[in-house]
């Protein structure tokens, strides 16, 4: 009916199936007061799988039209996507205001870089310009994350173990989907089989097993209230860091002074 | 399959490791008083050795051991020094370590920071280590001489006092922060 291959039409259903169990879980445990762009991300997602399965049923999966319609829900979803993860983050830097500030703005510069750099490849290959597109997009995203948790790692700051499944999930799933994206462009320009029904398996089922993390991880916790540290004034800041700053640049002027050759005395 | 698809297979597989690494978290978690803790405990300044390390870097110390003793004791405190030089260049690393958690605090707790001094600061510590490994390797294969022993014993002379004082002064600093920011859910900046 839809042209769709059985296994993924399955995992899509499995797929489908558990986004609403975390959807309802999100309701009815609370989180959707505290997390509203995420919740509003899944919601859009399973409204997204039934926009899409009527799509397929109406124009079929070989169909330009259909291809076209799905490819113009895409950009709804990524931006929801994006909105969800700055919200999660936001949560967990609130009380670290100058750090949220640093970690949003590193964010900002590789996702923009890398996705500027997406954008002009794209526009030199118009007829993979949509799959290079979002091959360029999900790389930005995992890229920017990564460099957001490094930082949140390198000042030591904890993460609740929900908020790490939820980050997790999404990296994950923009790697697996670059990762798709170039297989999937390179098969096909090979003239390797089928690899849309591969590539539809794949995705469906590695959305499906972050799901399954998704709902036992909001499940297992319960929504809390984090409180803020008293913040110290930014000119506190502004006198110590500097002094630091020098004392290790004289550390290593030392030592590298001590590491090159020295000069003979006549 | 092209290089340039398995450069960016590559790039993607560090980007997991990486992603797994930031989401290991820090080691231990904070406590309240930990940070005033952490600077009040003057005793795990390496720099308060230093007199005895001065003493067994001291090159006429060396020189009326050659004298006196022959080659093979001289040789002998010359491995052993250099030995103590190993160590106290990890003690080093070590108060090294602790301005940079100090600023990590400083930098967690204000409502500002600059980006560029906290990029400087990092630069500054890929540097160091660098630094750190070239000399500890040259004193490992011992081609250290004597000169440059005294050097190090100079260096570490020198910056140890300014260091010191440096780590008392800005500890007082910490530990004043950490009283403000320590209500009882405080959540965690790793300190040990």
């Amino acid at each position: 009916m839809t042209g769709l291959a059985n296994s993924v039409l399955w995992t899509w259903g499995v797929s489908v199936a558990i986004q609403t169990v975390v959807c309802f879980v999100l309701f009815f445990k609370g989180y959707f007061r505290k997390l509203p762009f995420f919740t509003t991300f899944v919601a859009t997602n399973i409204c997204q799988a039934v926009f899409m399965y009527i799509i397929y049923v109406q124009f079929g999966v070989k169909s330009e039209t259909a291809k076209w319609i799905i490819w113009l829900s895409e950009p709804a979803i990524l931006i929801l996507r994006t909105l969800a993860t700055a919200e999660l983050l936001s949560l967990i830097l609130k009380p670290y205001r100058g750090i949220w500030g640093l970690v949003w703005r590193v964010m900002a510069v590789g996702f923009g870089g890398v996705l500027l750099y997406a954008v002009i490849e794209s526009g030199r290959n118009i007829p993979w310009a949509i799959a290079l597109a979002h091959r360029g997009f999900h790389l930005a995203f995992a890229v920017s994350l990564v460099a957001g948790l490094l930082l949140i790692r390198y000042y030591s700051i904890s993460l609740q173990s929900l908020y790490k499944v939820i980050l997790a999930g999404f990296c994950f799933y923009s790697c697996t989907a670059v990762l798709a994206d170039t297989l999937g462009q390179w098969a096909i320009l090979h003239g390797l089989g089928d690899f849309q029904t591969i590539w539809q398996f794949t995705i469906a089922a590695i959305y499906a097993g972050i799901q399954i993390a998704w709902a036992v991880e909001l499940w297992k916790a319960a929504p809390s209230e984090e409180s803020s540290p008293a913040l110290l004034a930014s000119s506190l800041y502004q006198q110590i860091s500097p002094q630091i700053n020098e004392r290790l640049y004289a550390f290593n002027e030392q030592l590298s002074q001590f590491w090159r050759p020295r000069a003979t005395r006549p | 399959m092209s290089l340039t698809l398995l450069l960016l297979f590559a790039f993607v597989a560090g980007l997991l490791l990486l992603l797994a690494w930031a989401l290991r978290g820090p080691r231990t978690q904070a406590k309240p008083g930990a940070i005033s803790k952490s600077f009040e405990s003057g005793d795990r300044l390496h720099v308060n050795s230093l007199p005895q390390i001065r003493q067994a870097l001291d090159v006429a110390d060396y020189e009326f051991l050659g004298q006196k003793g022959g080659t093979a004791l001289q040789r002998r405190v010359r491995r052993e020094r250099r030995g103590i030089a190993l160590a106290y260049l990890s003690a080093l690393r070590l108060e090294f370590e602790d301005l940079l958690r100090m600023a990590r605090i400083i930098a967690g707790l204000s409502t500002e920071i600059v980006a560029l001094q906290e990029f400087e600061r990092v630069r500054l510590t890929a540097k160091f280590m660098w630094s750190f490994e070239m000399v500890r390797m040259k004193l490992l294969l011992g081609f250290v001489s004597l000169t440059q022993l005294d050097a190090l014993s100079n260096l570490i002379s020198g910056l140890s006092v300014r260091l010191e004082a440096a780590i008392k002064e800005l500890g007082e600093h910490a530990a004043l922060a950490a009283e403000l920011a320590s209500p009882p859910h405080r959540r965690g900046i790793g300190l040990t």
